[in-house]
């Protein structure tokens, strides 16, 4: 196997991990936004929560990402193909995010939300001390499988063009043939990135739940 | 003091509070009893407003609380900023989940003096000290709530509540979620507060420690207070059938 | 061009694409959960050494995205000799993939169902596979409803990827449709409201059967 396969491998999935991390950012913002949203005083902010949660939930990764990338040229020509994968990536990961947050808020105990109000505390106070840190914990497992899930959906993107690990692979694959050894390799390199992160989530519930705070993990 | 007058509360269609009219004096402590769903709960919870409720007054030192008249002389909710202050004024305890799992027991107690009050960190803490001291607890300090059995639990939620120096102190049936051997350090702590003299409302099952801490006991029934009297003619002497009917069941 | 106006000329077009992701799916489900059951049962008998394989398969295909065994049944299969059409091979993949899935779920299912009934139905004696089948694997099933139709969701939405081998289900036919017009709003719309119209048919179904399931 030619050396520069391993090294566009290695390309590719350093491309794929950038790709994931700049989602995962921009989907947690995202994500505080919505799950705000979802818990409007307005009832038609949190039904335009719901519809945005729904269509992106319902509809398969690669259609949102033909849609953004054909069916918007203004957005396509504009920005390369990597803001416009991150993009879709991020409007993906937003929902998911945001679901796993709405959970973590509903988890709440109410006393707890009561016990604070009746301290008086003010929003910001309340946000930083209490909810931050509870929702935090509640959802972390859960965080860390959409995480994960980021790294997998970015192979997606493969097949409009984005170059990453898997449009790597493939493109060896058709020049040279050696299927196994290049999926296997490809494959060894999402394995590293997920577990890894999956790892490094386990060490963090574990540092918290030390804190006397047990987590939810199943 | 506060004064209530004519308080009425609905769930949706059900009416839960029928016209609440009650008086506490400061330093009073008055029990509430009654059979659940009596309507008891809800009176304590619209107390410190976490409940809202859609007639009557609740005065606190003459101050009207909650919601104030607009400007087209309609009824209206108080600014929430207005409303926090208010609240910082009484303290409440709940029957359980009341301390925030992942602070430590002096962060819980400093956690109101800290951001409600603007109370700087050194003073919040020998605040947060003294009183975890005065509950028994100054050597779980640096423990979290997991750590600590229920009674503990509820110790440091009384200390807590004492550190916003409130004005009355509300408990919702706080020992009710514990086992029957933790219940007497509670009492033990409620007890001791008797002598600081702030107001304290109490709704609670146990109605020997009721006879045992209050001035005056009301019993509530379908949303009224059917009895309302020192303990000595409420549990002794009691006039109302429905209460009659209560206290027999209870002790028996 | 206007919406009605699309779909009443492509209707029949989307149309067998809509048949082709609803077979491959369809045959792609059943076969991960015939396929999770044998590794459950492979991990509930095998020992020590059960267990572990199918851990293994479990990890490898959960850190793993889905395209990497698709690319591999298709452009391999031929290279060894079987040269399978993509459908199948892209369903195979599928399988494989979703399998995994499906034997974790069951694998918490059992967990969570009392385990005195399993050993109450090992020790009057009930052969190891008489137990799996009649008593172990009904329950499982049944309570793994939800969490078995939230997969079998995303196992829908995965079909979108079998247009990386040239499958001509939706998605594949809502590329082509924009090639061959450049109505590239409304091929894609179009799709996204009949996965949207397939991933809720598909909820509403496992709640119906979870609900009527549970009446017995």
């Amino acid at each position: 196997m030619p050396a520069g396969s391993l090294a566009l491998l290695t390309q590719g999935a350093v491309v794929s991990l950038l790709l994931a991390a700049g989602a995962i950012i921009g989907g947690t913002l995202l994500a505080i936004l919505l799950a705000a949203m979802a818990f409007s005083r307005f009832a038609a902010v949190r039904i335009v929560y719901r519809v945005y949660v729904y269509i992106v939930r319902g509809t398969p990764l690669l259609v949102l990402a033909l849609i953004l990338f054909y069916a918007m040229p203004a957005l396509d020509l504009r920005t390369g193909p990597y803001i416009a994968g991150t993009l879709v990536l991020i409007i993906y990961t937003g929902a998911l995010f945001a679901e796993v947050f709405r959970g973590g808020v509903l988890a709440i105990p109410r006393p707890q939300w009561e016990s604070a109000r009746s301290l008086g505390l003010p929003p910001l106070a309340m946000f930083r001390k209490i909810v931050v840190p509870l929702v935090t914990r509640y959802t972390l497992p859960s965080y860390v499988n959409v995480c994960v899930m980021t790294v997998k959906a970015s192979s997606v993107l493969s097949i409009i063009s984005v170059w990453e690990l898997t449009l790597a692979a493939r493109e060896i694959i058709e020049r040279t043939f050696a299927v196994f050894t290049i999926l296997g390799l490809a494959a060894a390199f999402y394995f590293v990135m997920c577990f890894g992160i999956d790892r490094l989530g386990r060490m963090l519930e574990r540092h918290l739940a030390l804190r006397g705070f047990a987590g939810v993990r199943a | 003091m506060i004064a209530i007058r004519g308080l009425q509360k609905s769930f949706g269609a059900v009416q839960v509070l029928h016209g609440i009219d009650l008086d506490i004096a400061d330093g009073e402590v008055v029990a509430l009893i009654g059979r659940s769903g009596c309507g008891k709960t809800t009176l304590l919870r619209c107390i410190n407003f976490l409940e809202e409720y859609e007639a009557g007054e609740i005065c606190l030192d003459g101050e009207p609380l909650w919601y104030r008249p607009g400007s087209d002389g309609a009824r209206r909710r108080v600014p929430e900023a207005e409303a926090r202050r208010m609240r910082q004024q009484m303290g409440i305890v709940f029957q359980q989940y009341n301390l925030f799992p992942h602070m430590t027991v002096l962060d819980n107690v400093v956690l109101g003096p800290r951001f409600s009050q603007a109370v700087s960190a050194p003073e919040a803490e020998a605040l947060g000290r003294r009183l975890l001291a005065r509950v028994g607890l100054e050597g779980k300090m640096a423990a979290y709530p997991a750590q600590l059995s229920g009674g503990q639990q509820q110790r440091v939620a009384i200390a807590r509540a004492l550190a916003m120096r409130p004005k009355v102190l509300l408990f919702d049936e706080i020992t009710s979620a514990l086992d029957p051997e933790l219940v007497g350090e509670v009492e033990d702590v409620i007890r001791s507060l008797l002598s600081d003299r702030i107001m304290m409302v109490l709704v609670t099952h146990a109605v020997g420690f009721a006879r045992e801490v209050a001035h005056r006991i009301a019993y509530i029934a379908d949303g009224a207070i059917a009895e309302l009297g020192p303990p000595s003619e409420v549990l002794d002497r009691p006039k109302d059938p429905g209460l009659k009917e209560f206290l027999r069941r209870v002790r028996a | 061009m206007s919406f009605t106006r699309w779909v009443t000329i492509y209707g029949p077009t989307y149309a067998t694409a809509l048949v082709w992701t609803a077979i491959t799916a369809l045959a792609a489900a059943c076969g991960a959960i015939v396929w999770g059951c044998l590794l459950l049962l492979l991990r509930l008998s095998g020992g020590g050494w059960g267990a572990r394989a199918v851990d293994g398969y479990v990890q490898l295909f959960r850190n793993t995205p889905v395209l990497l065994p698709i690319y591999l049944i298709y452009f391999a299969f031929p290279l060894i000799g079987l040269p399978w059409p993509a459908v199948v091979c892209g369903t195979l993949a599928l399988i494989l993939q979703n399998g995994a899935y499906v034997s974790e779920i069951l694998r918490g299912s059992v967990n969570a169902i009392d385990r005195v009934q399993f050993d109450a139905a090992r020790s009057i004696g009930l052969a190891p596979w008489s137990t799996f089948r009649k008593i172990v694997l009904p329950q499982v099933l049944v309570y793994s409803i939800p969490a078995l139709g939230n997969q079998i969701v995303l196992l829908l939405k995965d079909t979108s990827l079998l247009s990386a081998i040239s499958i001509t289900e939706l998605t594949m036919q809502a590329k082509l449709l924009t090639e061959q017009t450049g109505a590239a709003y409304e091929a894609f719309i179009v799709v996204a409201v009949l996965y949207l119209v397939l991933v809720s048919g598909t909820e509403v179904a496992f709640r119906v059967t979870h609900r009527a399931v549970r009446w017995l």
